[in-house]
């Protein structure tokens, strides 16, 4: 679909601007225009934006709202970034020859309705578009500038992070070293601060695969098809990576915010040591090796890294760092952090300690290389559309 | 694209399914439910388990002291997983029960021995077990050569063999291929009493290995994952409810906001005693809270002769003060038949929610002389 898409999209701009097949009626030029400025103009404040000030602003508030008039046609697809099973992220910018459309990228998430209906994510591809608008602005969260549909997708405009994944650094390196790990563990800790606690959410896919770098090597965090607003209720499906499941999702016994101080504790030995404690070829052993949460740490590790990956690791939530009385203060304070001055890195004081090497706005060169998208499979019908649409309308 | 997912394996499983762990992008929450990537991984305890098991199995220790990686472990990106949503408070749940399928004793106790080194049983609680055991149903394989499961296949059954031999084989290109080839290579053999495609329970990845019937009326009994993860769910969900209940008519705790409430109720451990036993000692110093789930329990005063002063039932609870001070207990509590009871210590109390004497000050407690037991 999206390769299809793509050579739709070769042709001149003019010939299919008016003309769309995907473009239903009515549509709002003048609305339209102010969409695409509004898209235009957050890549000017990009780079230092602070939820702090952001919240005040009228404008940035309408940070992730949807958008009814832009479609997938005002869009350059210039590459892609990344691809899933009904997802493919491509580095796109708007159509048109002004130096402004040329010089700014985003990254556009398209999925296709009907691979999400057959793969049961309608829940979570919900989640995460309102948990993205909900979370716009902070400077450690991929931002979702707005969203939209069409008859067959769905799509997300998300800043571009041309940095990449902290996994490809992370495996590139063999394993950070103490200061590196120290700096990104210390933004994450500010992400799951604002996630617990000013939005009860919980994110639930803690990995460095989830974890993209900006131009100044701070971290995004990206992939928030698991996240969910909790109400202070337990919840109980399933989901994560294999070895950064918490014990009582394996044992589902009801889980909450506690599952990413865990999978946190999981990342920061996988910075320090180059893999996660748990690990089997058999993922059974690996589930198995987690409810027992026995972790090995090599004689390098430091001693306050050690105590705070088990303070975090405790197979007990009601035990575990982050989810006690202090809450993230409780992590933010311990000794493993002490020479983290919170307030500079929340306000992006220094850069970070891997500087991707990016030669200009839209380099890609820090992202893999992808196949083109297969052939579409299967159509999104009139009677799916009937039935299922309801559920896409936020976009 | 599709990189080995674990160099170095001989491992059958090694090899992985279409796809493996290597091409799932960062984007991608979507091969959840497919669980493509999680194929290569080995299939089940017992069976799957033949060859690789007899590899050691690549403790992360053993990569230090020097700090390198293990050759095996799987150094490309990993995908996500999830199982299918589970809600307890949906309308459709409301009234469902797990299925029951009647057992000899004989039967239950065969299938009890069976699942009881697999760790997603051994931790239940006996109520879990029972449900779970009733849960699983028999499925007859009348024929020799019938694929029970095929590789590469959606896995949606956890199994235990009943009667029967069957034959486990792995194509190591993940999926089953055309011909009389296509199985791959015959990896072992489980008979009665064995088990396997444990992974299904915990969400669909695609089978690791095909399992076929070698002889006629084979039986299996098996078991969805969908019945086995709501059973856990809603007895958790039940005994959650249950907690922030009883707590909530604990007048020490009246000031507790509802999230408050659940993260006691979080931090309850269960506690069993038989007849007779002593649950608290007079003149002990007090250190935990409990809530009576189940039985009945007496209170005995040294002061007050040999019968009991007050007696305990199903929702009490009793110790409470422990929270607050370290004063000796003032009185006795025995187990009266089997008691359950669920425990909060003072530590663990305050960890979660910081000194009791805090939460009191919210608001007037004149109320904690009055209820004053033990």
């Amino acid at each position: 679909m999206a390769a299809a898409l793509k050579n739709a999209l070769a042709h001149p701009i003019h010939s299919n601007k008016r003309n769309s097949q995907y473009r239903p009626p009515p549509i709002n030029e003048e609305q339209k225009e102010r969409e695409k400025r509004f898209v235009l103009d957050f890549q000017n404040k990009n780079i230092s934006a602070c939820p702090d000030t952001n919240t005040s602003d009228v404008k940035e508030r309408a940070l992730g709202a949807a958008s009814k008039q832009l479609r997938v046609q005002d869009f350059d697809l210039v590459k892609t970034l990344g691809t899933g099973t009904f997802a493919r992220v491509w580095l796109s910018r708007f159509r048109g020859q002004t130096s402004e459309c040329k010089s700014k990228v985003f990254a556009l998430k398209i999925l296709r309705k009907v691979d999400i209906i057959r793969l049961k994510q309608i829940e979570h591809i919900r989640n995460e578009r309102n948990t993205l608008a909900a979370v716009a602005g902070h400077p450690f969260i991929t931002t979702m500038i707005t969203s939209f549909s069409d008859k067959d997708s769905l799509y997300m405009i998300l800043d571009y992070c041309p940095g990449g994944e902290v996994f490809t650094y992370l495996r590139r390196q063999k394993k950070f070293e103490p200061e590196t790990a120290r700096f990104y563990a210390a933004e994450i800790v500010l992400i799951l601060e604002f996630l617990h606690d000013v939005k009860g959410i919980a994110y639930r896919d803690m990995k460095p695969e989830n974890i993209l770098l900006d131009a100044e090597g701070h971290v995004k965090l990206v992939d928030f098809g698991f996240a969910k607003k909790l109400l202070n209720k337990e919840t109980y499906t399933l989901c994560g990576t294999p070895e950064y499941l918490a014990p009582e999702v394996i044992r589902n016994s009801g889980h909450g915010t506690a599952v990413d101080w865990w999978a946190f504790g999981i990342l920061v030995y996988e910075f320090l040591v180059g893999q996660p404690p748990f690990w089997d070829k058999n993922p059974m052993k690996i589930y198995e090796q987690i409810c027992g949460g026995k972790i090995r740490y090599p004689q390098s590790m430091a001693p306050d890294a050690r105590d705070i990956i088990a303070g975090l690791c405790k197979v007990n939530p009601a035990q575990r760092l982050g989810n006690l009385t202090d809450g993230s203060a409780g992590v933010k304070n311990h000794p493993y952090f002490k020479t983290i001055d919170w307030d500079a890195l929340y306000h992006r004081r220094k850069k970070g300690p891997i500087l991707p090497e990016i030669k200009h706005a839209a380099d890609t060169s820090c992202f893999d290389e992808y196949e083109d998208a297969p052939e579409k499979k299967s159509v999104y019908t009139s009677d799916m559309a009937e039935k299922y649409d309801k559920e896409f309308k936020d976009f | 694209m599709a990189q080995s997912t674990f160099p170095g394996g001989g491992n059958p499983f090694g090899p992985g399914a279409s796809g493996g762990i290597g091409n799932v992008r960062e984007e991608d929450e979507a091969a959840d439910t497919l669980g493509s990537s999680t194929g290569p991984f080995g299939g089940t305890s017992y069976t799957f388990g033949g060859p690789s098991a007899s590899q050691p199995p690549p403790a992360p220790s053993s990569a230090f002291p020097t700090g390198g990686l293990p050759d095996e472990y799987n150094t490309a990106r990993r995908t996500s997983v999830s199982a299918e949503s589970l809600n307890p408070t949906s309308e459709e749940n409301d009234n469902w029960k797990p299925p029951f399928h009647k057992k000899t004793a004989d039967q239950l106790s065969r299938l009890r021995s069976a699942v009881s080194s697999n760790f997603l049983f051994s931790a239940l609680e006996e109520e879990q077990s029972s449900l779970v055991l009733g849960a699983l149903v028999e499925n007859n394989i009348p024929a020799k050569g019938i694929k029970v499961i095929t590789q590469g296949d959606a896995g949606d059954y956890f199994y235990v063999v009943e009667r029967g031999n069957f034959d486990i084989y792995v194509n190591p290109s993940g999926t089953i291929g055309p011909g009389p080839e296509g199985m791959g290579k015959l990896v072992t053999t489980i008979g009665p009493g064995g088990s396997f495609g444990e992974l299904a329970l915990m969400y669909n990845a695609p089978r690791a290995a095909t399992v076929i019937s070698t002889e006629g009326s084979s039986t299996l009994w098996r078991l969805d994952r969908v019945t086995f993860r709501r059973i856990l769910m809603d007895s958790a969900f039940q005994r959650r409810r249950m907690y922030e209940t009883f707590l909530g008519e604990v007048p020490l705790l009246n000031t507790l906001a509802p999230y408050e409430r659940s993260k006691i109720a979080d931090a309850l451990e269960p506690r069993r005693f038989k007849s007779g036993d002593t649950i608290i000692r007079e003149g002990d110093p007090g250190e935990d809270f409990f809530l009576l789930e189940s039985g009945e329990a007496e209170v005995y005063k040294s002061d007050a002769g040999p019968n009991p002063v007050k007696q305990y039932k199903k929702g009490d609870y009793f110790g409470e003060l422990a929270l607050l001070d370290d004063k000796p207990r003032a009185a006795s509590v025995v187990a009266k038949g089997d008691v359950k009871v669920a425990v909060v210590g003072k530590d663990g109390f305050q960890r979660l929610l910081g000194p009791v004497e805090g939460i009191m000050r919210r608001n007037d407690y004149s109320k904690v002389e009055e209820t004053k037991q033990v």
